[in-house]
């Protein structure tokens, strides 16, 4: 690693503004440039690996999908996939998982966008004590909500519905949103506020008309986050839920203790999972790079 | 920012994945019950409204005829049977949740003997007696063997309504067995010697596998030892705990014995695991519930499927009472269920009749007389020994609350963390201290 | 902006807050001096939940490992995360698609990938990397029941989830350094790591905070990776304060739900000790804006 620490950034100064590269310097960049690509084909083949090893074991025959000593060559196939979409609800659990996300991403935009804006454009304790409180409750333990929210649902009659895991998945991650869009607006001159209103807009419009078309970037980012976080969640929907609102995490999590061959249809459900995010993290990435870039987290 | 080009390819290896997605969920929307699954009949007379039932019931290919069964024969009549995969860990778990507050998510859910009084004494299931006696006719109540009705009992009542017993076999790797010339060995000391040859064998180096979970299993794995030397947790007459007995320590020094011939990483093995153990080859011999050993016999499981043998499991010291657990499966109906009681009654009795019995032989040891036979199955003939020599039940409601208890002590004892006699020590203190709030 | 207006603004997400975090808080406060179980009233019990929560060695145990943790693996994400995002902001062309395979663990459930992390290691699966360990060391390693060995596993599982963050976070802040800075002082004569350490990295000193402050929230959240990489956490000593708390509270038959908040409490408090200097910087960052 310390060939890292003194070669490895002789790149970045240089590239990031995009400048192009001086000649003086070619040959020392092309000998690091290797290392850097050998070191960065590395580290990605480790962190793909234990997906890879995950897609191995469910294309393998179920008598040697998880053999001690593992086979690294065998005939794929597909069983366990086919077996899981016929002998499960995995596409409801599917569903759900996105019904979730959306959701809940969806409604801690529209509470948060509002919330974020007046905390940029009104310094006072109470902005201070409510950013506070956004910090405090983004680091919550989530038992401390919602095992409460467990009790709470039964009570109101709104237990294992997709409802129940939106609602708290709301309250868990919009003070994030508002944390992550005050710096964003926080980047917007105050004199465009004040312009728009001049020309008569009002208070909401110029929310509506000014600002958030300019947050563009920045709402995405923040809603990426947030979509994130809600598909992801693993312990509040398996608290909340039993069998009506069922999310993906939750059915591979009560799938572990299994055995053949539902354990390697586990392994399926997993991939199935993976590939959607996969497909999305390719196409997320820019603009998560983009909408951090524009100043959400200067702060 | 990304050149257009690279946005091109970007876009078409999204586009491939999705579309690799969707191909796959062609086969969708076809749910099947599992080839167990038998048609009987289910003649509820048909509700109100719109109804949906559910089951709650870990999978295992012994558990899964009866579920499958009840699914598929009593999903009719405007009502919905829904019964979604869950592991054994999570049926305990979503049992406490559901029995507890006025209202619950299922309607019906699998319980065994261990549980039953515990929740029967708390009021938490329903007695059956009524429906049994108006229903036994129509289903065939009385070929039910009764002393599982009785396990399934509590105070007189029945709670459960037995669809199988579970009682522990000992699986072994014949080819091994034959090659070296041993015998399935009937008490610990045999165990260790026939272990003690195979790993000499060189070719297994950890030949026992035992379920040993520190979280779970371990606790059945010790009551199980317990009652081979013929001790129970509690002397029910005097309502003392028996772990300042010379038994409760002999138990844990044999289970203790066997740590050298068991993978290092025993005390993380729930039966799926040691099953695992047994498909890859790595284990030659292990000891677990009946209702798992089907699956052993299954060539498309493992390659050593053919080479399986059953035996009744040894016991500890030699006496005529096995290392084992005797554990009747049934149906039981939450006072808080939603659903007409008399209906689930009916889908419960349906998914426990001759028909459905029948069909799940060989993955199940239903609890109908005369069903199972000597032939049924591979390992029938030794559960058949076993289900006669297991240490009698405690029907309780402390025993299930000093298990669970207990059960942190007894995984720090097994592993060596604590000293045996401090160990028991503790469980007697613990033990107490639980009986104390059962005295009047 | 008015004060009706300020006020306007942020009522919806005022309001969900308190409905939704303050009320199930209030609870668990209420509960921790209860005993208490699923859908019954408790009686009040005043401290005993606190005194018995820390007289439990358990709980020391469970605080002394998610600290570490959190330690080891906020200290790792940052030097991790920098170095990374410095080499990859360096690419030309391949950079989307370097940064499309490096999201990927970060995407994935946390639950979904530790299954397939503890795949890689465990023997009785097949683990490849176990496998290969074994084969080049010779002995075999105890992943699941040895605490180092089990602790090395959890920190490489969580840190290959929340690395991507970090070099994300990263690579935007980098991007926002001014070239003529680097210019001027490379032109100075500066060495590469000079350029570094005494330019670069102290323009963006709020990133990384924000790094640290996202990552130390989250580990000291641990649970989600526990509960397929550490079976046996409670007996070696890897119980995460979360994990402990489930334990106690919904696992074994919940007859602990007072306990449990009581712990819930405790563990508020640590976790706003350890984000008072943050807190303060926000709080004086919110008065002036």
């Amino acid at each position: 690693m310390t060939t890292l620490e003194k070669q490895g950034p002789a790149l970045a100064p240089s590239r990031s503004d995009g400048a192009p590269p001086s000649a003086r310097r070619r040959p020392r960049r092309s000998a690091s440039t290797y290392l850097v690509g050998g070191v960065l084909v590395l580290v990605c083949w480790a962190m793909v690996s234990p997906v890879l090893w995950t897609a191995m074991a469910v294309t393998k025959p179920t008598d040697v999908a998880f053999l001690n000593p593992p086979v690294f060559t065998y005939e794929p196939t597909m069983t366990a996939f086919v077996d899981l979409w016929q002998t499960t609800l995995f596409a409801d659990y599917l569903v759900n998982t996105l019904v979730v996300a959306v959701l809940s991403t969806v409604v801690a935009l529209v509470i948060g966008l509002p919330a974020a804006y007046a905390l940029s454009r009104f310094p006072s304790w109470v902005s201070a004590v409510l950013l506070v409180l956004a910090l405090v409750f983004r680091a919550l333990p989530r038992f401390a909500v919602v095992l409460p929210m467990y009790d709470i649902s039964r009570a109101l009659g709104v237990y294992d519905t997709t409802f129940a895991v939106a609602a708290a998945l709301v309250a868990i991650n919009q003070p994030f949103t508002i944390w992550l869009l005050r710096n964003f607006f926080a980047e917007i001159p105050k004199e465009l506020d004040e312009a728009a209103m001049l020309d008569g807009c009002g208070r909401l419009a110029t929310l509506r008309r000014v600002m958030i078309p300019m947050m563009g970037p920045g709402i995405l980012t923040a809603g990426i986050f947030v979509f994130l976080f809600a598909f992801q969640e693993y312990l509040t929907a398996n608290i909340l839920t039993d069998v009506s609102a069922r999310t993906v995490p939750v059915f591979i999590a009560t799938q572990l203790g299994q055995t053949l061959p539902m354990l390697q249809q586990a392994g399926a459900a997993a991939m199935l999972l993976t590939l959607p995010v996969v497909a999305f993290a390719f196409i997320a990435q820019r603009y998560l790079v983009a909408g951090l870039n524009n100043g959400s987290v200067k702060g | 920012m990304p050149k257009p080009r690279t946005t091109v390819v970007m876009r078409a290896l999204a586009t491939t994945i999705s579309a690799a997605l969707l191909l796959s969920a062609c086969g969708a929307g076809s749910r099947t019950s599992s080839s167990t699954a038998a048609q009987v009949e289910c003649d509820f007379p048909a509700p109100s409204k719109a109804t949906s039932v559910n089951v709650l019931a870990y999978n295992s290919s012994a558990i899964d005829p009866f579920t499958n069964t009840m699914v598929k024969s009593c999903s009719k009549n405007q009502v919905t049977v829904k019964h979604e995969p869950i592991d054994f860990g999570g049926q305990v778990q979503k049992t406490t949740a559901t029995l507890a507050g006025d209202t619950g998510t299922y309607d019906v859910i699998e319980t065994y003997g261990f549980i039953i009084p515990k929740y029967a004494g708390e009021q938490k299931l329903r007695p059956l007696d009524e429906f049994v006696a108006e229903f036994d006719q129509e289903y065939g109540l009385s070929d039910i063997n009764k002393a599982m009705r009785q396990a399934m009992s509590y105070d007189g009542k029945l709670y459960g309504l037995p669809m199988q017993a579970q009682m522990y076999v000992m699986a072994y790797r014949k080819d091994v067995f034959e090659s070296l010339g041993l015998k399935p060995p009937t008490t610990f000391a045999e165990l260790r010697e026939v272990a003690g040859k195979i790993q000499q064998a060189g070719q297994i180096k950890y030949p026992v596998a035992l379920p040993l979970l520190a979280s779970s299993d371990i606790a059945t794995a010790y009551d199980s030892a317990l009652g081979s030397l013929g001790v129970d947790y509690v002397d029910a007459a005097t309502m003392t705990p028996n772990f300042d007995k010379p038994e409760a320590a002999e138990a844990f020094e044999e289970l203790r014995s066997l740590a050298p011939f068991m993978d290092p990483q025993v005390t993380t093995f729930d039966q799926p695991r040691v099953q695992q153990q047994m498909y890859n080859g790595s284990a030659a011999v292990a000891i677990m519930f009946s209702g798992r050993m089907n699956d052993l016999t299954q060539t498309s499981n493992s390659r050593f499927a053919q080479q399986f043998a059953f035996a009744p499991p040894p016991s500890v010291a030699g006496g005529d009472v096995l290392y084992n657990t005797l554990s009747v499966d049934g149906w039981s109906i939450p006072t808080n269920a939603a659903a007409d009681p008399k209906m689930l009654f009916e889908m419960i009795a349906s998914s426990v009749s001759a028909d459905a019995s029948k069909a799940s032989v060989p993955a199940a040891y239903p609890a109908r007389d005369g069903i199972v036979t000597p032939g049924s199955s591979p390992y029938a003939e030794a559960a058949q020994v076993s289900i006669g020599k297991a240490p009698p039940a405690e029907p309780h409601p402390w025993t299930s609350r000093i298990s669970n208890d207990t059960r942190t002590v007894v995984a720090d004892v097994v592993l060596g963390n604590t000293p045996v006699a401090e160990g028991t020590a503790q469980m007697q203190q613990i033990a107490v201290k639980i009986l104390a709030e059962y005295e009047k | 902006m008015r004060r009706r207006e300020f006020l306007g603004l942020i009522a919806p997400s005022v309001l969900v807050m308190g409905a939704l975090l303050v009320l199930p808080l209030y609870r668990t406060v209420e509960w921790s001096l209860q005993r208490v179980n699923y859908g019954e009233a408790g009686t009040f019990v005043g401290l005993d939940n606190y005194s018995a929560a820390l007289s439990d060695p358990r709980l020391g145990r469970a605080v002394l490992f998610t600290v570490g943790l959190t330690a080891v693996v906020v200290a790792t994400l940052i030097v991790g995360g920098y170095l990374l995002a410095v080499m990859v902001n360096g690419l030309g062309r391949s950079k989307p698609f370097v940064l499309g395979f490096l999201l990927i663990s970060y995407v994935v459930p946390n639950i979904v990938g530790a299954t397939m992390f503890s795949w890689l290691f465990d023997a009785n699966f097949g683990g490849v990397v176990n496998h290969l360990v074994s084969a080049v060391t010779g002995h075999e390693v105890l992943w699941f029941i040895e605490p180092w060995p089990n602790r090395l596993v959890i920190a490489l599982d969580t840190i290959w989830f929340m690395l991507p963050f970090s070099m994300l976070v990263i690579i935007a802040g980098l991007q926002g350094v001014p070239s003529e800075v680097i210019e001027a002082s490379r032109i100075d004569g500066a060495s590469t790591f000079r350029t570094h350490w005494s330019v670069i990295i102290p323009s963006i000193r709020g990133v990384l905070g924000f790094v640290a402050i996202i990552s130390i929230m989250d580990v000291l959240r641990t649970f989600d990776q526990l509960v397929p990489l550490s079976p046996q956490a409670t007996q070696i000593g890897n119980e995460s304060i979360m994990l402990y708390i489930y334990n106690v509270a919904f696992q074994d038959g919940g007859q602990q739900l007072g306990l449990g908040s009581a712990i819930n409490v405790l563990l508020i408090l640590l976790i706003v000790i350890l984000l008072y200097p943050f807190i303060r910087g926000i709080a004086k960052e919110a008065r002036q804006a």
